[in-house]
């Protein structure tokens, strides 16, 4: 390199030849105004508007810098807006933001990284840049520098914020890398405090509006709140598991000093400074708000909205509530008594409650045989009046059920006599019938299960002994009121083990099935005329894991066959379609890793809600968007409790009900959330919490004019998404099977993918699709050569082989093996096996030659190396060695980090190689039939191809192909003639730039760039 | 990860934890010396963000023991506390500040350094520009009293990481040295966007007096150099293009040395077992939360 004056020639290139679609990446600010937020997604400026109705739309969506992320937003009184990131800032008018008209935004800079800005009067800008030094700028004349100020201490900073507490006091809160936080007075240039208390760098410091307080954040894991006028420090907040990116004032102090904070555990809290006590009390604590890791910006508004919000580095942005809409009431048995006016022997406990939505009323029965009448709206209670002989039935033992649509509540006593009451409202005492049981004898119920399916309504009851059959009870509900029209005995299981935990009832095919303990499904037919219907088929473990807690039926649209969405309690869910000889197939399992699932259901959305307990809490989760919804104390997994969904047709302002038994209190929780028919409060979708590693995209084009697209993280997940043509990604599974991180992802073909990752792990994963959908599970894999693994399998590639795969992987200890994937059975059977030399293999490829097989590794020595392994292919042989090296050619000085092989025709390839050296290589591999060899020659070398590492090579149509490198410059070259020459290279915000994939839309190739983001392209 | 794990997952941490360096990256230096000759003819050696002191070990064997410089200089720089280095004056200073300069300068007698190297990095926030900012602005601090002190034809070698802006660091260097390279050692893993910049012949710009001064940010103190920084324009418009360049990159070590990113098979016979690392984490700033989480004092409600 010489010492002229330069441009790099391959950083900016035909720009316009690229488009950019779509985004989905760190969010690094947010700011909330008026009813309005504005987000920094990257260089992106979105604008979302929070409507009257609980529902929010995007108002706005440009990218406003060009290469800078958005790392400040702040708004002038008179509503002029100021973004500023790295060195750049601008200024937009907020009309304009919200005029759904086109306007262009000038992008500036200054020569350092811009901390934050502040508006000190509607014509003047100022500018904290990371110096520790203020720009002075007049924004009506043409941006000219009034003055720089400083205070004299230049310390280089993280954070900092501009405090305007009038236009004659001006405060800067400077965060320092290494020297704590330094205030300082505008005007004066001279230093308040430099507070020193935190250890290590200060990522947040800011001033209240009334100058009273100053709050700082660091790497120590605590927040400090120090006087403003004196500097001392009053009080620490400690709870935060890990750094704290972000802090913010509520802004009504009526009810105390409040804080809000959120870091990089994902966490936001809530806290409250109570005077003379030095620890900040944490009033809230919100975990899991993002995937991943960090949560970088975050903004509240106390007074109007009743918001938090927060982005992520996962691209989501969450809305909060602050209105607390969640309420806990809670009741003691002595309460309960003295309000119904009875009394409880001692020992008496709850043992059964139902409630009733549409009348508010909840019914509650005690081991005294009492039933006691909730109404909640009144907070009336009552005791429903039984005969001695009546409530000497439930002594001890009562369990109920209720059928909420017709107000019916069935009690079951111990042998199963089932008292039947119909109620009306709370004042009218419920018409009541028994049903006797001649069934049981003295044996004695255990479970007691309904059901409404159409107009029918079923009652199902178990005992423990196997020889007494299930008795399943349906009932009408007419004119006369609630009848029961038939009592169906079924054969139960003989085994000792099949304890019920849930049933369903296929209305189409008249199919009963019951769930168990040890995860066993029984399936009857109940179009049988027997007068004891046969057990249809049982299915034992059919997966790891204790007890079923919930099963229900979301597709029978085609006859005799079903969906069962099947949740298992210790973490996992599955889809089993069960065909017409009632055999199952699990089409898709996953599990998630938040404690016990006890229950789950697919939301008008189509989306999958999950809940359970996790630790001393209740959740209820959405498992597609991957957020919580609520979470309640309430000391653990229960014995006995409720969760209800409120529908939206009912009147209530009630999303959910969950009711519980704790210390044998009752407990109430009421849930409305907000935004939860919009989008539960995610505004903004995202990706993974933290790097992807891989894309790879289907080769099928679904009905939809969408594709599937599978992305793989370095946090272990592994996403199933739809790539749409517009460049959007629509998040569908998110799967936790892999434990360790991830290295590659390959679609092997419409139905087939594999994984791999460090620990030895390799998976091959199923998809089928239900109505356009997508399902997935893992289908097999590799048992790691010994019990303690430690090496990666860095790269796989296959190709096409009896009634499977050839399947070939790279390991990071130089090994290589080649596989026989048996699709029908899922088995592995190694093949062959070869070492290559002690340098990790980076990518691995497999070509197919007439008879002739062959393999290519590049790896960190900076080597492409080619293999014929036609003679170390056969099913039927011991496992054979792969060791006829046919070609060995340095290409990179350091290592060959991208590889793809374009065929030409049968017998010619073109290879292009890209390296940690910043080199792309046009190669051609050339077959000669006659004497049946390969050969490899360079065509292009370009030394200089991008400023680091190319990391992916992707093809994009017949002449051109698409690279990404770590520099974030995509460049698109061009290879016809054997040259490789770069038409076109662009920045793009996606950082951490590692893999790409390119597919077509109607002849329109879209690309697809991952890293610490997504990106789309065209 | 387990001590005899991290062992087989990296040969160079193993084999630094053998050899007695305080840091695997003692290899770092030694392969970028073996590339570059870059211990060739010096005495007064300036290693800046020295912690926990891997490259001074390295520089010491080299002047003392291999080269017999009975009169050598190695002034290590470091804001942390540093267990000492046999023949190695470890200061505990701002690298910024121009009293550190005046303390080097008093060691060698007020003689300019042969050669200044830095392989000092941020703790990584996640946040990939912000990351690569605060590294070129450590990078623009070992290099200003680098100016102040390297000897005309020196070199100075510093840890970077090759995200976005690199080529701009690579254009601002170039009018500085006579050659610049992106050099990259087998022992930094391949995986990470580290590499060194190897910047030789130092050739101190005509009419250009660097001088540290308290108060004066890197970019003011780089301002009159003329190599190649945008600077804050009249209206602050936004300068586009700026000057990029690409550095020759260069692999260094012998490839025989071993790869950082291969995963190796420990020997079984091997008497010698997990080893202790040689030098033990400094406490973190989040040592007291990690306290109070083990005292159980973090209510988490």
């Amino acid at each position: 390199m010489t010492s002229e004056v330069g441009f790099n020639p391959v950083s900016s290139i035909n720009e316009e030849e690229f488009h950019a679609l779509k985004h989905y990446g760190p969010v690094t600010s947010l700011k909330i105004h008026e009813n309005y937020i504005l987000a920094g997604n990257g260089s992106i400026l979105k604008v979302f508007k929070i409507e009257k109705n609980e529902k929010t739309r995007v108002v706005y969506s440009e990218r406003v810098l060009k290469r800078n992320k958005i790392h400040s937003i702040v708004i002038s009184s008179e509503g002029k807006v100021c973004i500023s990131g790295g060195r750049s800032f601008a200024m937009i008018n907020f009309a304009d933001l919200i005029s759904n008209k086109q306007f262009a935004v000038i992008e500036r800079a200054i020569n350092e990284w811009i901390i934050t800005t502040e508006f000190l009067n509607e014509n003047t800008l100022l500018i904290l840049n990371s110096h520790n030094t203020i720009y002075k700028i007049d924004i009506i004349n043409n941006f000219k520098l009034i003055d720089k100020i400083h205070c004299n201490e230049k310390s280089i900073l993280y954070s900092g914020s501009i405090r305007k507490i009038n236009e004659n006091k001006i405060i800067i809160a400077a965060g320092t890398v290494m020297n704590g936080c330094i205030i300082w007075e505008l005007n004066s240039r001279t230093m308040l405090h430099n507070l020193t208390d935190h250890e290590g760098s200060i990522f947040g410091v800011k001033i209240d509006n009334k100058g009273q307080y100053i709050i700082s954040c660091s790497d120590d894991r605590s927040i400090k709140l120090y006087d403003f006028q004196s500097g001392n420090l009053l009080a620490s907040g400690w709870g935060h598991g890990s750094r704290i990116w972000n802090l913010e004032f509520f802004q009504d102090t009526s009810n105390g000093f409040k804080i809000m904070s959120a870091g990089e555990d994902c966490t936001m809290r809530i806290w409250q400074y109570l005077p003379n006590q030095d620890i900040l009390q944490q009033l809230q604590l919100w975990e899991d708000c993002h995937r991943g890791k960090h949560i970088w910006s975050a903004d509240i508004d106390d007074i109007n909205l009743k918001l938090c919000v927060s982005g992520g580095a996962d691209g989501k942005i969450r809305l909060h509530d602050l209105s607390n809409r969640g309420k806990l009431n809670n009741y003691t048995l002595n309460y309960l008594s003295q309000q119904a006016n009875i009394s409880f022997k001692k020992n008496e406990i709850i043992k059964s409650f139902v409630e009733l939505q549409s009348l508010g009323l909840l019914i509650i029965i005690t081991s005294g045989g009492h039933i006691i009448l909730f109404d909640q709206e009144s907070h009336q209670f009552k005791s429903l009046e039984l005969s001695s002989d009546e409530s000497n039935k439930f002594e001890g033992f009562g369990l109920m059920q209720s059928f909420n649509d017709i107000n019916v509540v069935a009690v079951s006593s111990i042998h199963g006599e089932i008292l039947i009451l119909e109620f009306t409202s709370f004042n009218i005492p419920p018409k009541k019938t028994w049903i006797n049981n001649d069934i049981l004898g003295k044996n004695k119920v255990t479970n007691f299960m309904a059901q409404c399916i159409g107009d029918t309504y079923y009652l199902f009851i178990d005992c423990p002994n196997s020889k007494i059959p299930f008795i399943l009870k349906t009932f009408k509900y007419n004119s006369q009121g609630f009848q029961l029209e038939n009592t169906l005995l079924l054969e139960q299981p003989q085994q000792t083990s099949f304890t019920t935990t849930d049933m369903s009832i296929d209305l189409k095919n008249n199919w009963l099935i019951v769930a168990s303990r040890y995860v066993s499904l029984a399936i009857y037919d109940l179009n049988s005329t027997e007068r004891l219907i046969p057990l249809s088929k049982l299915h034992k473990k059919i997966s790891a894991g204790d007890s079923i807690t919930s099963i229900s039926i979301i597709e029978s649209s085609i006859p005799q066959e079903i969906i069962l969405l099947t949740i298992v309690r210790d973490g996992i869910y599955m889809y089993i379609r069960i065909n017409e000889t009632f055999d199952i197939n699990i089409i898709h399992k996953n599990n998630i890793s938040r404690g016990f699932i006890e229950g789950g259901y697919i939301d008008n959305n189509n989306e999958l809600i999950l809940y359970g307990f996790k630790s001393s809490s209740f959740y209820i989760w959405n498992e597609t968007k991957q957020i919580e919804l609520t979470n309640v104390l309430c000391g653990g997994a229960n014995r006995l409790w409720k969760v209800i969904k409120y529908n939206e047709d009912q009147h209530q302002m009630i999303d959910y009900k969950f009711l519980f038994i704790n210390k044998s209190e009752l407990n109430i929780f009421t849930f409305q959330g907000r935004f939860i028919k919009d989008n539960y409060g995610l505004i903004n979708e995202g990706t993974h919490g933290r790097e992807i590693r891989d894309v790879t995209i289907s080769p099928e084009l679904l009905s939809d004019n969408s594709r599937l697209i599978m992305t793989a993280s370095e946090d272990t997940t592994l996403n199933l998404s739809k790539l749409l043509c517009d460049g959007s990604i629509k998040n569908i599974w998110n799967l936790n099977r892999h434990v360790s991180g991830l290295q590659k992802i390959k679609f092997f073909n419409n139905k087939y993918i594999g994984s791999s990752a460090a620990n030895e792990e390799f998976f091959i994963w199923k998809i089928e699709m239900i109505n356009n959908n997508p399902v997935i599970r893992e289908y097999s894999r590799l048992q790691p050569s010994n019990d303690n693994p430690d090496v990666r399998i860095m790269d796989f590639d296959s190709i096409p082989y009896y009634n499977g795969l050839l399947i070939a992987t790279a390991y990071s200890n130089s090994d290589i093996k080649v596989w026989y994937f048996d699709i029908n059975n899922a088995k592995f059977q190694l093949i062959c096996q070869g070492t290559y030399s002690t340098f990790c293999i980076l990518n691995i490829t497999m070509l197919q030659i007439d008879n002739h097989y062959f393999i290519q590794i590049g790896s960190t020595d900076g080597y492409l190396t080619i293999y014929d392994i036609s003679q170390s292919i056969g099913l039927s042989s011991p496992v054979r060695t792969i060791s006829q090296m046919i070609i060995k050619q340095k290409l990179h000085q350091n290592a060959l980090k991208a590889i793809y092989i374009k065929p030409i025709n049968s017998y010619t390839f073109k290879v292009f190689t890209g390296g940690d050296d910043n080199a792309l290589i046009l190669g051609e591999l050339v077959y000669n039939q006659s004497n049946e060899s390969l050969q490899f020659n360079i065509l292009s070398f370009i030394e200089d191809a991008a400023s680091s590492t190319i990391t992916s090579i992707s093809n994009y149509d017949d002449n051109t192909i698409i690279v990404t490198s770590v520099d974030q410059i995509i460049r698109k070259w061009i290879h016809t003639n054997n040259e490789l020459q770069c038409l076109a290279a662009t920045y793009t915000t996606v950082a951490d730039t590692g893999c790409c994939d390119t597919t077509t839309f109607n002849d329109q190739s879209i690309t697809v760039i991952g890293g610490a983001g997504l990106s789309t392209w065209k | 990860m387990g001590k005899s794990s991290k062992d087989k997952r990296d040969i160079y941490y193993r084999r630094a934890k053998e050899q007695g360096w305080r840091a695997r990256s003692a290899f770092k230096l030694l392969q970028l010396n073996e590339e570059f000759q870059l211990f060739k003819d010096i005495k007064r050696v300036v290693d800046l963000c020295a912690a926990p002191g891997s490259w001074s070990q390295v520089l010491s064997r080299e002047l003392f023991e291999n080269q017999n410089h009975s009169d050598a200089k190695i002034v290590a720089v470091d804001l942390q506390p540093m267990t000492p280095i046999e023949g190695v004056t470890t200061i505990q200073a701002d690298i910024t500040h121009p009293k550190t300069l005046q303390t080097i300068l008093d060691i060698f007698g007020g003689e300019p350094a042969d050669f200044v190297c830095s392989d000092g990095a941020p703790d990584v926030t996640g946040l990939h520009d912000l990351d690569e900012y605060i590294q070129a602005q450590l990078i623009l601090s070992a290099l200003q009293l680098t100016t102040c002190i390297l000897k005309p034809g020196g070199s100075f070698v510093a840890k970077i990481f090759r995200g976005r802006d690199i080529d701009l660091l690579y254009s601002q260097l170039s009018y500085l040295f006579e050659r610049v390279i992106c050099a990259k050692p087998r022992s930094s893993r391949g995986t990470s966007l580290e590499a060194f910049i190897v910047c030789m012949g130092y050739k101190p710009r005509p009419g250009w007096n660097p001088k540290l001064e308290l108060n004066k940010s890197t970019e003011e103190f780089f301002e009159d150099s003329n190599i190649g920084k945008s600077y804050n324009l009249e209206h602050f418009e936004l300068p586009d293009p700026e000057e990029r360049k690409i550095a020759k990159f260069i692999a260094c070590g012998d490839l025989q040395d071993g790869d950082s990113d291969a995963t190796y098979t420990l020997d079984n016979d091997s008497k010698i077992g997990a080893l202790d690392p040689v030098q033990m984490p400094t406490a973190p700033p989040y040592k007291k939360a990690l306290e109070m989480k083990r005292r159980g004092d973090l209510v988490r409600r």
